[in-house]
């Protein structure tokens, strides 16, 4: 076969790489947290007119209290599910070890730095998931582990009022806000970019709800997991 | 016989000239020689029930309307002695717009008849009062003047005249202690209450309505000047707005505390009165109201703070760090961005040429 069109048809030909059960749990992931982040940032922002554009888009204030807390259900829901997963299920659990930060992260993120500089000439060759996504999913877990611990302290402030004293249920307030600020602040700038707005993907990646990747693109950001597959005569 | 009654009516004139308060000569004097100079002068309203007549002319001539006549106001009076008890005359005879007398005018009666005092007097109650109650009848004073019962200094008291519960549980605080110690600038009733536009606090309109109150407080409690010789912090209001408590009052959720949720209202006392409801061992059940769980936790932490500020502590930390960490973020992204892109424009162009 010509080159082109072999470079046709590995372009053309998908797997699915990222499948339903991570597809379901982050669609419920991303619909929770884009409603957290809405309501969040119309509290936040509830002086300007952007702000107040949003609360009477979510119905008013104290809807927009309901919506923070139905949609703070439905991500706990999905944390809990996904903690299922890891744990009891033999595909989540392998897809969680592959997961796990490793020096050799460290390293590719450092290379991939450098060849942005031009000062390697290689870019490193990265598996399944690499540094992008392990420090995202990383980033996220420990940003939702801090948004549950600080929003149950202050939804359920009547019964922490027995516990804590008050300086925690303002420090709560103030790590709820920030770390919210610094959610938005990496789904826009990184996820998003790294996901969709980057030269390739713009102006969306639809791996995200079918879960396919070409040939193409696998070979050339995952190099390690192509070459695993091709060995594997998966491909 | 004729000579008699002319030396009579020059004792009478010469005993009446040397009375204090008006001459023979003062156009007022036949109501008071005839009459209402007398102390004793009084009548019956009800069996065993006497109204004073009696005017002190004096005071009366120290009032604002010192060059009136008697009958400018008792119009009605058109021979003296009258032969009828004059009608009851009112403020408006005078004040009110296009008035050819010069009586000033002012928006203040329009505002007294929505009142909550004006809603009552229309009501027919016989306790509400009207002008005349706080302002008085014949000593009518500017509230310039140090005697007049709408002096600042005197509001309480005539507030009280009526409201005495209220007023003995005012003295004791923080504002009536103040006021008592002659400091004028704390607050009398009509700061918060008003005077002429005083309205019950369910009433949107009124200042001490849940959303109004802490802008009515803050109409001292924000002035630099004011608090900082007093010794008062100067934040509380912004902080409260800020607050749970105040973002929730400002969307209109009224079962949110307020002010004086926290601080009672009539006797504000400092957090350093063991009888305050803000002392700290007072907290505990002060925030109960509303909270069942409080305990002694929640005196365990400042109070009005904003997380910018560094009187907040450890809020004003934990502020700093995310705000840092924001921006450092912020730049190391961009940073990255740029760098992926740089790096995928020299990878396409080398490709190009190789």
């Amino acid at each position: 076969m010509p080159n082109e069109q072999m470079q046709e048809l590995r372009e053309a030909r998908t797997i699915e790489r990222i499948n339903l059960q991570l597809r379901v749990q982050h669609f419920a992931l991303m619909v929770s947290v884009t409603l957290l982040i809405l309501t969040g940032l119309a509290l936040l922002y509830r002086d300007s007119a952007f702000g107040r554009l949003l609360i009477a888009l979510e119905g008013g204030f104290e809807a927009r209290g309901t919506i923070h807390r139905v949609a703070a259900g439905l991500l706990m829901a999905t944390v809990f599910y996904h903690l299922l997963y890891i744990l009891f299920s033999r595909e989540g659990h392998e897809e969680f070890m592959q997961m796990l930060l490793t020096v050799q992260d460290f390293k590719d993120y450092g290379a991939a730095l450098l060849y942005g500089l031009g000062v390697r000439a290689e870019e490193p060759q990265l598996d399944r998931y690499s540094y992008r996504e392990k420090f995202q999913y990383w980033a996220f877990a420990l940003f939702v582990v801090i948004m549950i611990v600080s929003g149950f302290i202050l939804w359920f402030h009547n019964w922490f009022f027995g516990l804590l004293p008050k300086w925690a249920f303002d420090v709560a307030l103030a790590v709820h806000s920030g770390t919210g600020t610094l959610i938005l602040l990496v789904l826009t700038l990184w996820h998003f970019y790294l996901v969709h707005l980057s030269p390739g993907r713009f102006p969306i990646d639809w791996s995200f709800w079918n879960g396919k990747i070409s040939e193409k693109r696998l070979q050339e950001e995952h190099p390690l997991e192509y070459q695993r597959l091709k060995e594997k005569g998966l491909l | 016989m004729r000579g008699i009654i002319a030396l009579w009516v020059m004792v009478g004139g010469l005993v009446l000239s040397s009375w204090p308060g008006y001459s023979q000569r003062d156009p007022n004097a036949r109501c008071l020689l005839e009459c209402h100079a007398n102390p004793e002068l009084k009548r019956e309203i009800a069996p065993g029930q006497f109204k004073s007549l009696y005017v002190d002319y004096e005071q009366f001539k120290g009032s604002v309307h010192r060059d009136k006549l008697c009958v400018d106001c008792h119009t009605d009076v058109t021979a003296i002695p009258h032969q009828r008890r004059p009608e009851q005359i009112h403020c408006l005879q005078c004040h009110y717009q296009g008035n050819v007398v010069g009586a000033p005018v002012s928006e203040r009666p329009e505002k007294y008849k929505e009142s909550a005092h004006g809603k009552a007097s229309k009501r027919g109650d016989p306790n509400a009062p009207d002008c005349k109650n706080c302002h008085t009848v014949h000593t009518v004073r500017a509230h310039t003047d140090p005697i007049s019962p709408v002096y600042r200094a005197n509001i309480p008291k005539t507030c009280g005249s009526c409201h005495i519960e209220i007023y003995t549980e005012y003295v004791e605080s923080v504002h009536g202690q103040a006021l008592r110690n002659n400091i004028l600038e704390s607050a009398v009733c009509s700061d918060c209450h008003r005077e002429h536009d005083l309205f019950p606090p369910d009433d949107p309109r009124s200042s001490l309505h849940p959303q109004n109150v802490a802008n009515t407080c803050a109409r001292c409690h924000t002035d630099v000047k004011i608090m900082e010789r007093r010794g008062v912090p100067v934040k509380q209001v912004e902080a409260f707005k800020r607050s749970f408590h105040g973002i929730a009052i400002e969307f209109g959720i009224l079962r949110s505390a307020n002010c004086i949720s926290c601080h009672d209202y009539h006797n504000i006392l400092s957090s350093r009165d063991p009888r305050s409801p803000i002392y700290p061992l007072n907290l505990a059940t002060t925030c109960g109201q509303c909270h069942p769980n409080a305990g002694q936790n929640v005196a365990r932490g400042r109070f009005h703070i904003i997380p910018s500020d560094p009187d907040a502590g450890i809020v004003f930390w934990v502020y700093e760090f995310y705000r840092w960490l924001t921006m450092v973020m912020t730049a190391g992204f961009i940073f990255y961005i740029v760098l992926d892109l740089y790096g995928r424009w020299r990878h396409a162009r080398r490709g190009a040429h190789g």
